[in-house]
């Protein structure tokens, strides 16, 4: 902390011939330095303040000196600023030293007199006529200030007084077109067409990775997000569109230096599509890389409501609400279902797969997974698999700690009965392929089955 | 070290059944446990002082000598086996005990506590912190002063950084005697409000974490601060529930009115613990002129009338005369013989017809109507190639000339039209060539303050009967930093006298509103009133804890309003030489002050650029204009109909404020009924001050509904109630000034 220290104290010292001084002697006198400096600065600064200055100037400082009653220093008067030279004692250790240009006499004699300072003049205008400033060359140009950070802002900002100072215009700026510099537009183009470039890996990588971490693209986010939003809903039946268009979302995402809080609204949308989307790539697409587009989208979604749940407090019921529609309506695809249910159970959590899983598995059982189960379509059957998956997945959320093991049911001794009750009541309240897959653990994880059926105990039988 | 002695004349001298080693406890004696005693017997050597206290009560313990025993056990409790004294009380633990404290307080403060009650007694750490590092100072912990500055420092810069600047120095005892700030603090008790509720659980949870901390903060509490309870639900009282919410809303952006070393009831002058709640009475109208006088002017406006008829819809100037002077001495006029003035002359007379013919003739700037700001004119004079060696601007009253006080010790004056100033013949230049600009040379160290003497234009057309130039200003006067002030004529361009009596640097000056005093404001903590003819003050103002920084007389020339480097604005008695009020609430060096020409109103600015609003009668804060940039708003006017504000300062800008206009920084309590009110509002040119209340009331509540946003940093918040910003080129605005007519004269000097 302390700027004088007691090795000053020992280097003065010695130099006025004290060889050995002690070392609390010279910590007491360190500070005590420090403090008297400081209290002379004090009355500079009033000096100065009251010259209206913002530089503490030499005079300042002698003018100080008077005031508390010591000997001003002689000799360092001057008009302007004093220099400072650095010189280097060794790394990290800079001397400062009053810069003191050598004159020669011979030279100063004989050189010309040196100009005379322009004499003190004054000139008036108007700074303002009306309550309107004029636009003359002695007042600033509006643009040479921000003139919006002088005005009042918010919603008790009076817009008549800002009009009457004929700054009015000035807030309504932001009405006017959007510019963005040549760069910029360039580089928008550029990243368009690298992110989807289907032939280039690096190119697309490179474009990511430029998104992800360039902290002047802030004029772009809103652009980069229309861009996405249009990308996904004219390009449904194309996978890989779909998938780069989410990982420039996540890469926007991810980028520490945007502020993305206003454009969560837009971004959601486009995520959810590529989540519960009916009909997303075409036929002659793997089943398998619909399905991770659904992933990919839902851990974006995830990913959204954990960084922005907080400002937008509409984020996390409306994504289950969508999703819930959506995993209730029965005349939706199994890839659909699919989405709803992964994102009900990532967005909701244990409490969600509860209340709102549960109860209707059995239903969608029976009606959508059962009959395509046991179809002979290759591609049906996988989604069908899928699903149960997603749904085996979601129950498995009910088991994380649902507490300690318990030792068999209640009263079922011996193990063929307790297996044969257990697989009734799972498949009552699960359904039929369902309740079988869940049985079908029983015998590796007794304690996942144990889950289930804890918290299906209080449901009722569904109906059919 | 020695062992625990029994207390002498104990039980153990009388009772001595068994004649055993009565001086067991003695240390130092070799003891052996009596033949009796069965107990398990000592392992460790017998040298150790523990053992043998646990012999010994054990002794005693078998022989039922319970009140020895007590008493050994309760004085060997201090020491562990070593025989080192055990820390158990805080206080023991030096400079530590202070991280400890605060650090509780403050954990208690932030995290711990109703959110209600978070903003009071957020204001209770500053003094917390202040006191707990002028303890440690003074108990001589130098190195963990300087720790606990650095560690808890941070969140007082906002508010405190000019104390901050201070404390951070002061190390040592002896710099407490030496720092103004240490001082100040030692000597005084920091006074702060807090309501009831929240009190009683700040001394619950300190008597809970007694030996926690809570005792050194109880501590401080008691010796340094007075606290003031305050009722929650006492509505009726001026400080509470408005003034409470509004400082919830603004929570931490400026302290209470009343909180603050020179602690006072608000307002009131009165420091002292039992001022009365009343405060003294002020009297703001305007002041009483000569009836002489009066007849005079009343008589030359008829010959005006008569010759100049107004044109249509105007009023005649005797009917202009009538209603701004004419009145009845009342309760709210100063008496004419407080302050006496030297009889009225023709000048007067001649200036007086001229102030009303300009008054009606003026600009007229309305109070807010249909919700349009009005629009005021500037003339802005830049001064060039200055080297930053001007100190203050001013300009005559009769708008002729500009004068600068100059770093190079002299004066400088310029007409301001360019036309060539008079210069009387001298014996060594007869005849001297015509100049627009004139030097005076007088001074030996900075000039910081000028001011013109009282005067008007010239009346048009000029009487004959009239000397030229009749209402010119004149005279001259001007403080320097060589503890003087000169008055200088401004027809020889010479000093005519030195006025010496300060002891220290004159930071500002004022002429009296008619002339005749004048008043000083200087580095000695002081005010002092002055005739111009008389070399010493005719009254010293005293009680600031600082330097006088900036000085306004009231307009009817019986009061005086002083700004201060403590951060306090005062109103002073000038017949009486007293404090009336006491303003604060500055968190920065007060840097200008201006009252109102209703009287009624006080504008004050300091050094972060706030400017707060003041009623001077019931000694209220009104509100704060916000908006200028960090490095001192240099000067303040206003409008003639008191109801808009100009402001000028460091940071380029020249800026407008709507004074009638509600915003939350406002404070919501209306000033006292009792001088607001009356008169005032009958008056057509005093209206401003009468409608603060009206206006205020009516004000719809939308801008009441907190929308500040406190924004932290650098960022400066605009209040709404800025009508206009009018920044100038790289140029510093020293000097603002409305003339009668409602124009602004504003001086600056450009900086490149």
């Amino acid at each position: 902390m302390s700027i004088w220290n007691p090795d000053n104290i020992r280097d003065v010292a010695e130099s006025v011939g004290i060889a050995s001084l002690h070392k609390d002697v010279a910590d007491n006198l360190a500070r005590d330095v420090e403090f008297r400096i400081g209290q002379v600065l004090e009355e500079a600064l009033k000096f100065m303040r009251h010259a209206k200055r913002t530089t503490l100037n030499i005079q300042d400082v002698s003018q100080a000196l008077r005031v508390l009653e010591v000997e001003p220093l002689y000799g360092y008067e001057a008009t302007r600023p004093l220099r400072f030279g650095e010189a280097s004692l060794g790394p990290g250790q800079p001397l400062f030293y009053v810069e003191d240009e050598e004159v020669d006499f011979e030279k100063l004699i004989n050189a010309p007199l040196p100009k005379v300072p322009r004499e003190i003049s004054l000139t008036a205008h108007w700074l303002a006529v009306e309550g309107v400033q004029p636009s003359i060359p002695q007042n600033p140009t509006t643009t040479s200030t921000d003139s919006s950070s002088l005005l009042p802002r918010g919603p008790s900002a009076n817009p008549h007084l800002a009009a009457t100072s004929g700054a009015d215009n000035v807030s309504v700026k932001p009405l006017v077109k959007h510019v963005i510099s040549k760069e910029l537009n360039l580089y928008f183009d550029r990243i368009c067409i690298a992110v989807l470039d289907a032939s280039n890996e690096e190119y697309r990588y490179a474009a990511l990775a430029s998104l992800r971490s360039d902290p002047a693209i802030h004029q772009l986010v809103p652009y980069l997000i229309q861009f996405a939003a249009e990308k996904i809903t004219h390009n449904s039946n194309s996978l890989f569109i779909l998938t780069q268009t989410l990982h420039l979302l996540d890469a926007l995402l991810s980028n520490p230096s945007l502020y993305l809080d206003p454009y969560v609204g837009n971004i959601l949308p486009t995520c959810m599509t590529c989540l519960i989307g009916r009909h997303l790539g075409t036929s002659s697409d793997t089943p398998q890389s619909v399905f991770a587009l659904r992933d990919l989208a839902c851990s974006l979604i995830l990913s959204l409501i954990k960084k922005y749940s907080t400002s937008t407090v509409s984020l996390k019921p409306r994504v289950a609400r969508t999703c819930l529609r959506n995993f209730l309506d029965l005349h939706k695809p199994l890839g659909t279902i699919y989405g709803a249910l992964i994102g009900l159970t990532k967005t909701m959590g244990k409490e969600g797969v509860r209340q709102l899983i549960l109860p209707n598995c059995a239903l969608i059982d029976a009606r959508l997974v059962k009959p395509a189960a046991n179809e002979g379509d290759e591609r049906k059957k996988f989604e069908a698999d899928m699903v149960i998956a997603a749904f085996l997945r979601a129950l498995e959320v009910l088991e994380s700690n649902t507490g300690e093991i318990k030792e068999g049911l209640n009263g079922h001794a011996t193990q063929e009965k307790r297996e044969d009750y257990v697989k009734e009541k799972l498949v009552a309240s699960l359904g039929e392929v369902l309740g079988n897959k869940v049985f079908d653990f029983d015998k590796q994880r007794p304690e996942f089955v144990e889950a289930v059926l804890e918290n299906v105990k209080g449901l009722p039988s569904p109906g059919d | 070290m020695s062992g625990p002695a029994p207390p002498p004349g104990g039980p153990l001298s009388r009772s001595n059944s068994l004649g055993g080693p009565q001086n067991a406890g003695l240390a130092g004696t070799p003891t052996i446990p009596p033949q009796g005693s069965q107990g398990p017997g000592p392992p460790a050597g017998p040298g150790s002082q523990q053992n043998l206290n646990q012999i010994v009560l054990e002794y005693l313990n078998k022989k039922g000598y319970a009140k020895t025993e007590s008493m050994l056990r309760r004085e060997s409790a201090h020491q562990d086996p070593e025989g080192k004294p055990v820390f158990q009380k805080l206080e023991e633990e030096g400079g530590n005990k202070y991280f400890r404290s605060f650090n509780l307080i403050k954990g208690w403060v932030l995290d711990d506590n109703l959110e209600i009650y978070k903003g009071e007694l957020l204001r209770l750490l500053w003094p917390t912190f202040a006191y707990c590092l002028l303890d440690l100072v003074a108990d001589y912990y130098p190195r963990d002063a300087e720790k606990f500055f650095e560690t808890y420092h941070e969140m007082f810069t906002r508010e405190h950084s000019e104390d901050l600047r201070a404390l951070s120095r002061i190390t040592l005892p002896e710099h407490i005697q030496a720092s103004e700030i240490a001082k100040l603090y030692r000597n005084n008790k920091y006074r702060l409000s807090i309501t009831m509720m929240a009190f009683h659980s700040l001394l619950q949870f300190l008597e809970s974490h007694l030996e926690e901390g809570g005792k050194i903060i109880m501590n401080i509490m008691q010796s340094h601060m007075n606290i003031m309870t305050i009722d929650r639900a006492k509505a009726s009282s001026e400080y509470s529930i408005s003034a409470m919410l509004h400082r919830g809303s603004t929570e931490q952006e400026m302290p209470a009115e009343d909180e603050g070393i020179p602690g006072h009831h608000p307002g009131s002058a009165n420091t002292s613990l039992n001022a009365p709640e009343v405060l003294p009475k002020v009297q703001l109208g305007p002041a009483q002129r000569e009836s002489d006088l009066m007849e005079d002017v009343r008589a030359d406006l008829e010959k005006e009338d008569a010759k100049n008829p107004p044109v249509a819809g105007r009023n005649t100037l005797v009917e202009e005369l009538e209603k701004t002077i004419k009145r009845e001495p009342d309760d709210d006029t100063p008496n004419r013989d407080a302050v006496p003035l030297p009889p009225s002359t023709q000048r007067d007379v001649m200036m007086e017809v001229q102030k009303i013919k300009e008054n009606r003739d003026r600009f007229p700037i309305p109070g807010r109507t249909g919700g349009v700001g009005p629009g005021v004119s500037v003339v802005m004079h830049t001064f060039h190639n200055t080297f930053d060696s001007i100190n203050c601007i001013e300009f005559s009253g009769d708008l002729k000339l500009v004068a600068v006080g100059t770093s190079e010790s002299y004066i400088r004056i310029w007409s301001i039209d360019g036309s060539p100033l008079p210069s009387a013949p001298t014996s060594t230049n007869p005849n001297p060539p015509p100049s627009a600009s004139k030097r005076l040379i007088g001074h030996s160290a900075p000039v910081y303050a000028l001011s013109f003497a009282p005067s008007t234009s010239e009346p048009d057309p000029t009487p004959l009967d009239s000397p030229a130039n009749a209402t010119s200003p004149r005279v001259l006067l001007s403080s320097s930093a060589d503890k003087s002030i000169r008055l200088w004529s401004l027809d020889t361009w010479t000093c005519l006298v030195a006025y010496k009596g300060h002891d220290a640097p004159i930071w500002d000056l004022s002429w009296g509103p008619f002339g005749y005093y004048f008043a000083s404001a200087s580095h000695d903590r002081t005010a002092r009133l002055w005739s111009s003819d008389h070399i010493a003050p005719l009254r010293i103002f005293a009680g600031h804890d600082g330097d006088v920084d900036c000085l306004a007389w009231h307009p009817n020339g019986s009061y005086l309003v002083t700004g201060s480097n403590d951060k306090t604005v005062r109103l002073w008695d000038v017949a009486r030489g007293t404090p009336v009020r006491l303003f604060t609430g500055h968190t920065a060096f007060v840097t200008a002050v201006a009252v109102a020409p209703s009287g009624r109103l006080l504008a004050s600015a300091d050094e972060g650029g706030a400017i707060i609003l003041w009623d001077l009668s019931s000694g209220r804060r009104l509100k704060r204009l916000r908006g200028h940039a960090k490095g001192g708003v240099w000067s303040l006017a206003w409008s003639v109909e008191s109801s808009v504000l100009v402001s000028a300062g460091a940071d380029h800008t020249v800026r407008v404020w709507d004074v009638l206009m509600q915003t939350p920084d406002s404070i919501s309590a209306q000033p006292g009924s009792g001088a607001a009110g009356g008169k005032a509002s009958a008056d057509a040119t005093t209206a401003g001050a009468g409608a603060v209340g009206k206006v205020g009331d009516a004000a719809p509540g939308g801008a009441g509904a907190g929308g500040q946003k406190k924004t932290k940093g650098k960022d400066v918040v605009v209040s709404s109630d800025q009508i206009s910003v009018f920044p100038t080129k790289k140029s510093p605005v020293y000097k603002v000034e409305f003339t009668r007519m409602n124009l602004v004269m504003a001086g600056g000097v450009y900086l490149p």
